[in-house]
């Protein structure tokens, strides 16, 4: 890809939806398809948490700092993954600025199949709502200039929500048949919010479904979710954007089949490894480590893993998740500042 | 020198056969099975499968029969839980399997732990367990302080997204020998490093060992924050709390 003849300059948006779409971009674009918020940006724009994550402006306001304070080609307004989840009645903590809000699995909502309903008043909830109004305001405030991405929770993260980890992963082998009726079921929430959003004004969407090598395996992926995230692909009509965390190299050739536009893969996975298996089938976004480098060391170290991101051939270059809050504004903006240099310098020697 | 053969019951042999690679691992595995009683191989088998309900019967039928309790855990639930938990190490089995195999440990440790804890054996140490402030995932550590009740030690359960200062509270309430913190998210990691500075602070950081694991924690993030040790899995973890355990003997002679 990096290889391609110039490509004449593009907009934020333009070069995030090219690389989405494998097509040739002016540079390859730094992208978040999780969250970059931090306690700082929070305070730059007044935006803290909880409130960010319940108040559309506030929402919005913080989303925006990915853009206009860190360089980034994307904004994602929704940074955690449990709006759905309060939507559906889940027991919620949503805590303070410093931590995430969370959703209280011990105390799950719904224990069978039976179980299992999408309220018709989901979309209206004032977690869903805060969600579509916030990217309604970034659409207005940015136009076409940068890409919006929203976040759909996919099946599988949402049975954790709400029947539990441990009882939903019980039920995938007491009784396999019931896990994907319990699946089908779900997904109507997936599909629902990511239409939602489209109207909305969104670019793509990130379709988070926690199915990740430290708890399930390859063939977990395969058997219980490939056909449906290939059939997500069919009905929600914008470039989805999969994440799964943790090591996942046993399951991308399985992805890459899907249909998806994107795979947001975790640092556990090397960029070449993971780049070998998916070859030109999916783009990969990431995977520049949180705990250890974009938290605990200093630029020069996510300079390296930039490159090494970038001389792989991986498409969109970002976190490989949500990063922590207390995570330093200058370590992020080194991943769009290296990305340029790195451009920079092989179009020179070119 | 045992041999695979010694071993009666033939899911047993299978296992070690088709899943053990570590060559230290496999003997060892030999010699504890070919000494141990075809009914207690035959609660391992069960537990290995994730049996609960036959684990379930089998305990209460050796109890019944006279088997000590302690024979029960140690020969039958703990040694399958071993050939479980390499199996998990090598990603031979993942996180739903062990989950079926720690309910049917639970099912026989039912009838155990009642009958050891009158029994006034004493516990190799006292363990404070907790997951982080903000994390609410509690698989690992409930897998930990299974394993840990099971192998000997005392566990003080704290529950999930525990602060600072209920760290601190429990330590002073149940002063316990080891402190294991547990994160599953790479957003709630950092409140590892939080607390044990919040321990060093309240001047109770040199009062126990500390270990630390979950799915994204490593060695060097274990270092950086000033844990004593990192645990990968429940075995691991067990294996650290047994060795920071020695160590604490030694320094108090």
């Amino acid at each position: 890809m990096n290889q391609m003849p110039p490509v004449k300059e593009m907009t934020s948006r333009e070069r995030v939806l090219a690389a989405l779409r494998r097509e040739p971009v002016d540079r390859t674009p730094v992208c978040n398809p999780t969250s970059v918020a931090t306690v700082e940006l929070m305070d730059l724009v007044d935006a803290p948490f909880p409130h960010a994550n319940r108040d559309a402006a506030a929402m919005a306001r913080l989303a925006a700092t990915s853009y206009t304070e860190l360089g980034f080609d994307s904004v994602m307004p929704v940074f955690s993954i449990v709006q759905e989840s309060s939507a559906l009645g889940c027991k919620m903590q949503w805590e303070q600025k410093d931590n995430w809000p969370t959703v209280r699995m011990n105390e799950p909502i719904w224990k069978d199949v039976e179980d299992i309903r999408i309220p018709n008043d989901f979309l209206s909830h004032p977690d869903m709502v805060c969600v579509l109004d916030a990217i309604r305001l970034l659409r207005k405030e940015f136009g076409n200039e940068v890409a919006i991405i929203g976040k759909t929770m996919g099946p599988w993260t949402l049975g954790y929500h709400c029947f539990g980890v441990e009882p939903f992963l019980l039920l995938s082998l007491d009784d396999p048949g019931k896990m994907m009726m319990c699946l089908e079921r779900m997904k109507a929430a997936t599909v629902q919010f990511g239409l939602a959003q489209i109207d909305a004004g969104v670019d793509a969407l990130t379709l988070p479904d926690h199915a990740t090598g430290d708890l399930v395996s390859g063939e977990y992926y395969k058997r219980f979710l490939m056909d449906m995230h290939a059939e997500f692909v069919d009905t929600i009509p914008v470039p989805l954007i999969l994440h799964i965390c943790g090591r996942t190299v046993d399951r991308m050739d399985y992805i890459a089949q899907t249909g998806m536009a994107a795979f947001h893969f975790d640092s556990k996975n090397a960029p070449c490894e993971s780049m070998d298996i998916v070859c030109d089938r999916i783009s990969l976004v990431g995977n520049i480590n949180n705990p250890e480098t974009l938290f605990a060391k200093d630029p020069a170290d996510v300079r390296g893993e930039v490159i090494a991101n970038l001389e792989a051939g991986v498409r969109l270059i970002g976190p490989e998740c949500a990063i922590p809050l207390q995570t330093r504004i200058e370590n992020l903006r080194e991943i769009p500042k290296t990305v340029r240099r790195w451009h920079g310098e092989r179009s020179r020697a070119h | 020198m045992a041999v695979l053969s010694d071993i009666t019951n033939e899911f047993i042999r299978q296992e070690i056969e088709e899943y053990l690679e570590r060559p230290e691992e496999i003997e060892r595995n030999i010699e504890l099975f070919a000494r141990v009683r075809p009914a207690m191989q035959e609660i391992a088998a069960a537990l290995i499968e994730g049996e609960d309900g036959e684990v379930d019967r089998l305990t209460k039928q050796a109890l019944d029969g006279g088997t000590e309790a302690l024979e029960i855990m140690d020969d039958g639930l703990i040694a399958g839980m071993g050939i479980v938990g390499i199996k998990f190490r090598e990603a031979m089995i993942f996180v739903p399997e062990v989950l079926a195999c720690a309910r049917a440990m639970k099912a026989g440790m039912k009838y155990i732990e009642p009958i050891l804890s009158d029994s006034g054996v004493k516990p190799i140490a006292k363990v404070l367990m907790g997951t982080v402030k903000g994390d609410l995932h509690d698989i690992g550590k409930n897998l930990c302080t299974m394993m840990l009740r099971g192998s000997g030690f005392e566990v003080v359960d704290l529950g999930v997204d525990i602060s600072d200062d209920e760290f601190i509270d429990a330590i002073e309430e149940h002063q316990p020998s080891i402190l294991g913190m547990s994160a599953l998210l790479t957003t709630t990691m950092p409140n590892m490093g939080k607390t044990i500075e919040a321990l060093i602070d309240a001047d109770v950081r040199d009062d126990v060992m500390i270990m630390v694991g979950g799915a994204p924690v490593t060695q060097e993030f274990a270092d950086d924050m000033g844990a004593d040790g990192y645990g990968k899995d429940a075995l691991s973890c067990v294996s650290l709390a047994k060795s920071l355990a020695k160590s604490l003997a030694g320094e108090r002679g």
